[in-house]
């Protein structure tokens, strides 16, 4: 009886230590000096949304839902080309690719990806920043690239910036979701039921530089539906530089700013 | 008097669950200094500053990286001894990894490297791109390079230098995506992986 106090205790502080570097977190950051006004005659490229929805298995691997990811496809490019207009600036649609480009295109989508995944993990989480990049952290400078290749981008010459946006979306299977529960009233452990992924980040197409980033492994809206769809564009798209977003949106906890 | 020994208990313990986690538990590799790897007798000096990874990977696993292990990612694999997979294995029974064999041949360790990347990262391609001998550690070795489709479907390029030391494998590899941060940091992880002695 007494172990099982003792085990209570100690999850229950595991719980406590675990949680703590989530408050830490960032969600967003601006290039240092960059800045965009509303109506600055600049061109911004809206890349077409690399999307997938799936589900999260027991085991918590992601297992991809062709019909799901079909839906959330329709309804966020609807959503995106909605809040286009509230941008602040002129947008262009990038022009369809095809063939090779349509390959570079989808290599510099999974780039942006894995960029803002390590931008989330050793930036916008303080405690875990690396050591190299203190200094810049000190300086409050945001220093990531994609690369010179954007520039060949299709579309990318006859704009200034380019909008990268990626969703991927895990929701948690039943049997991940009754996990969850026993998890929670047996060891105390948390168990994350569903992955909700979304990254929107604004590329400077001459150099590749990334000016601006909203990224987030926690984000809210059901992309199934147009309007849960709707919630996770104007959060993605948040704070974008030069924007005027309406204001009345209701926002979930899941919204939240630090 | 058994009641205030165990309030104290609860004290103490809700005094270390409150304190902050370390600040940055990654350590800094500097320029110029020499650095052991992963508890072993292989030591490499850096030629600029580097980030080492905490967590292992692998029992002799080590990870370096300049902005994350998605853009850039150095791993030294330090005296793999027979019997032993290069990673930690996430169940022995459903995926079991490969293992280095006493009477491997250098030539088989790309091969190693491949079923490891394929089973242990989920990589969903793994082409091999050139292999020959080649000096590491001051022994004959190999080198390879390779091009790696990622779990999440990046295409990395990588190179790998390996050598075969008193039965134990030595294994250094470099890969980075292949779009802007492979050609960035190649130069400085060669001249990481070429400083490497025993």
């Amino acid at each position: 009886m007494k172990g099982l106090f003792w085990a209570f205790l100690l999850a229950a502080g595991l719980t406590l230590v675990v949680g703590n570097p989530a408050q830490a977190q960032e969600r967003s950051a601006t290039r240092q000096g960059f800045e965009l006004a509303p109506n600055s005659g600049k061109k911004i490229l809206v890349f077409r949304p690399s999307i997938s929805v799936g589900a999260q298995s027991t085991g918590g691997l992601f297992e991809p839902n062709g019909d799901w990811t079909d839906k959330a496809r329709t309804n966020l490019q609807a959503a995106l080309e909605k809040a286009q207009a509230s941008l602040g600036n002129a947008v262009i649609a990038a022009p369809e690719a095809y063939g090779d480009d349509a390959q570079t295109l989808q290599e510099h989508l999974q780039l942006f990806a894995a960029v803002s995944d390590a931008v989330i993990k050793y930036q916008f989480f303080v405690g875990n920043r690396l050591p190299t990049k203190k200094r810049d952290n000190k300086h409050a400078v945001f220093d990531w690239s994609l690369g010179k290749g954007v520039a060949d981008l299709p579309g990318a010459k006859d704009a200034d910036y380019g909008l990268f946006l990626f969703t991927r979306d895990a929701y948690g299977s039943t049997g991940r979701k009754v996990l969850q529960v026993l998890a929670a009233f047996g060891p105390g452990l948390a168990v994350k039921s569903g992955q909700h992924e979304g990254y929107a980040g604004l590329v400077d197409l001459r150099t590749g530089d990334l000016l601006w980033l909203n990224a987030d492994a926690a984000m809210g809206g059901d992309v199934r539906d147009a309007e849960g769809s709707e919630k996770r564009i104007h959060q993605l798209l948040e704070d974008f530089p030069g924007s005027t977003p309406p204001k009345a949106q209701p926002q979930g906890p899941a919204q939240a700013k630090p | 008097m058994t009641r205030h020994r165990t309030l104290r208990r609860m004290l103490a313990f809700a005094a270390i669950a409150a304190l902050p986690l370390p600040a940055n538990a990654h350590k800094l590799a500097e320029k110029g200094t020499p650095v052991t790897i992963a508890d072993s007798t292989l030591s490499v000096t850096p030629t600029r500053d580097w980030n080492r990874l905490s967590g292992r990977i692998g029992a002799h696993a080590e990870r370096w990286t300049l902005d994350g292990e998605q853009l850039n990612d150095v791993t030294f694999y330090a005296g793999v001894a027979p019997g032993e997979p290069l990673l930690r294995e996430r169940s022995k029974k459903k995926d079991p990894l490969p293992k280095f064999r006493q009477d491997m041949l250098l030539a088989e360790v790309p091969e190693l490297l491949e079923r490891t990347y394929r089973t242990g990262r989920d990589a969903r391609d793994f082409q091999l791109s050139g292999a020959a001998p080649g000096k590491f550690l001051g022994r004959d070795g190999v080198t390879f390079a390779y091009q790696v489709t990622d779990s999440e479907g990046l295409i990395r390029k990588g190179e790998a230098r390996a050598a075969a030391v008193n039965g134990k494998l030595y294994l250094v590899t470099f890969d980075a995506p292949r779009l802007h941060y492979f050609d960035q940091v190649v130069d400085d992880a060669r001249a990481l992986m070429g400083s490497a002695t025993l």
